[in-house]
């Protein structure tokens, strides 16, 4: 199992119970969808799974190690085994393609000559073929995620968290960057994406877990739940 | 770390400084100022120590010879004060030297006749000591010697000049102190401010696996620079002035000493650039361990 949650909960500072009690586990090579309205704990579930925030309630289990106990080697072995896509795409704005995508393999301290070939390679396969040298701020925001994609895929990670990938993107970008996901998921990486986006989770007819005020309330194989 | 990585850690300590450029101004600015503050009290020390050391190096007992006493007996006196402890030296001075010593002070070449050819003086003994520290002790061990009548060190200015040149010591060290963490606090506000206009770049270098050492080395390098850039300035300015002081007082001041630039220039640049290197590094340290938790 790559993921298992047990009894997480989450409450933050000022009283509010993101999460509770949630139990689950993901498998590797599976493609996942968090569902739910806005408030439902996708966004907090997201970042406890890629050790962004800790629980304050039971455990998040990734390849049977609890992330709330690793030591700082181990929290950069599992952040580089991990991907992250946000929908307002985390780009780095004053740089180019190339350096915003560059910047995941100098992150992990990879040469520079590995850096020049993998990275025209990683944009030819997320359809950025050639725009190496443009700003980001000059890209559609469907080509800016695919940037933040480009980022979160090149180091191969296992696993690909992506939090309303699509929230910013008219239907058409949003249905070529699921296609994205569905291909990188097909290669093996298992991907986690929460979304409250009813008409991709339906289409796609994958495992759907919904939430509901932080508790989990379904979690099938199809279309939206609520 | 892997040394590679500094290939692109280095430029991007130099991409923040320029990216904040206002920020990076204001902050060698100020570390320029508080560091040729400090520059002026090291400058001032040196000198203290320097003439505070000739003039205790200076300091002798002067041990006068009883009238009576023939000087058969000087010689045995010699040796008693040679056996004092602390005692480095014993120079026997007659009293037509004394004379001419006060002639020369007096700038008068014929004191004698002026005192109807009667040499007042007595002859005397002038003893050096190992430790100027111990000149008291001494004066009062050669007090109480049979055939001296009287005895001088300059009691009382002596522990005066100690006191003084002790507390300028002391309280330049102070000042300096105080100057050091007016640097670092501003260099920490600088790095702070930096970090949180790189927070998002931050973020993503810690979801993308990036060590603690290489999301700090940037900061850590930049606050460096700072620290160094800071003192290149202040070093010149300081040097630039100590320049013009140095002509100004050696022209005019003939009973001080006044150490010269270039003996004094090496020490000056060692202490400056690596006040700046140290604290620029602890201002940079201070903000990244409270933000930069990976």
């Amino acid at each position: 199992m790559l993921i298992q949650t047990i009894n997480l909960g989450k409450t933050y500072k000022n009283g509010i119970a993101a999460l509770t009690d949630i139990n689950l586990s993901i498998d590797y090579g599976e493609f996942v969808f968090l569902t739910g309205a806005s408030g439902a704990g996708k966004s907090t579930l997201i970042r406890l799974l890629f050790r962004e925030e800790l629980p304050t309630a039971g455990q998040v289990l990734i390849g049977g190690r609890n992330v709330s106990r690793l030591s700082t080697p181990e929290i950069v072995r599992l952040r580089r085994n991990s991907g992250v896509v946000f929908q307002d795409f985390r780009l780095m704005e004053r740089n180019t393609v190339f350096e915003n995508v560059a910047f995941a393999l100098r992150a992990v301290e990879r040469p520079y000559a590995e850096i020049k070939m993998r990275v025209p390679a990683m944009l030819e396969r997320v359809g950025l073929a050639g725009r190496e040298n443009d700003n980001v701020m000059h890209l559609s925001g469907g080509e800016q995620q695919r940037v933040a994609v480009a980022r979160a895929i090149i180091n191969n990670p296992l696993v690909l968290f992506a939090d309303e990938p699509t929230g910013d993107l008219d239907p058409k970008t949003s249905d070529e960057l699921i296609q994205l996901f569905a291909d990188i998921n097909a290669e093996g990486t298992t991907l986690v994406m929460a979304t409250h986006d009813q008409i991709i989770v339906d289409k796609m007819q994958k495992r759907v877990i919904t939430l509901d005020h932080g508790h989990l309330i379904g979690d099938t194989i199809g279309g939206w739940q609520l | 770390m892997k040394m590679y990585s500094f290939r692109y850690i280095f430029p991007q300590a130099f991409k923040s400084m320029k990216n904040n450029g206002w920020l990076t101004a204001a902050a060698i600015l100020t570390i320029t100022i508080s560091l040729f503050l400090c520059a002026f009290f090291w400058m001032i020390i040196i000198n203290i120590n320097v003439n505070a050391t000739e003039i205790e190096d200076d300091v002798r007992v002067m041990a006068y010879i009883d009238f009576d006493v023939p000087e058969s007996d000087y010689e045995e006196i010699e040796l008693t004060l040679r056996n004092i402890d602390g005692v480095q030296s014993v120079e026997f001075v007659s009293k037509d030297d004394g004379l001419l010593t006060l002639e020369d002070r007096f700038n008068d070449t014929d004191l004698l006749s002026t005192l109807e050819g009667d040499n007042p003086l007595p002859d005397m003994f002038s003893i050096t000591a190992e430790d100027s520290q111990a000149v008291a002790a001494i004066a009062e061990e050669v007090s109480a010697l049979d055939g001296i009548y009287h005895v001088r060190y300059g009691e009382g200015t002596v522990e005066k000049l100690f006191t003084m040149t002790d507390t300028v010591r002391k309280a330049s060290i102070v000042v300096m102190a105080l100057l050091g963490v007016a640097a670092v606090t501003l260099i920490a506000m600088a790095i702070r401010l930096t970090i949180l206009g790189r927070k998002k770049e931050i973020m993503v270098m810690k979801w993308c696996g990036a060590t603690d050492a290489f999301v700090r080395w940037p900061f850590f390098l930049e606050g460096m620079m700072l620290g160094i850039f800071g003192s290149i300035l202040a070093l010149a300015l300081a040097l630039i002035l100590y320049g013009q002081v140095f002509s100004y007082l050696t022209a005019t001041i003939s009973f001080a000493t006044i150490v010269p630039l270039s003996q004094l220039w090496p020490g000056l640049t060692l202490f400056l650039i690596g006040a700046g290197v140290v604290l620029g590094a602890i201002g940079s340290l201070i903000p990244l361990a409270r933000f930069l938790k990976v």
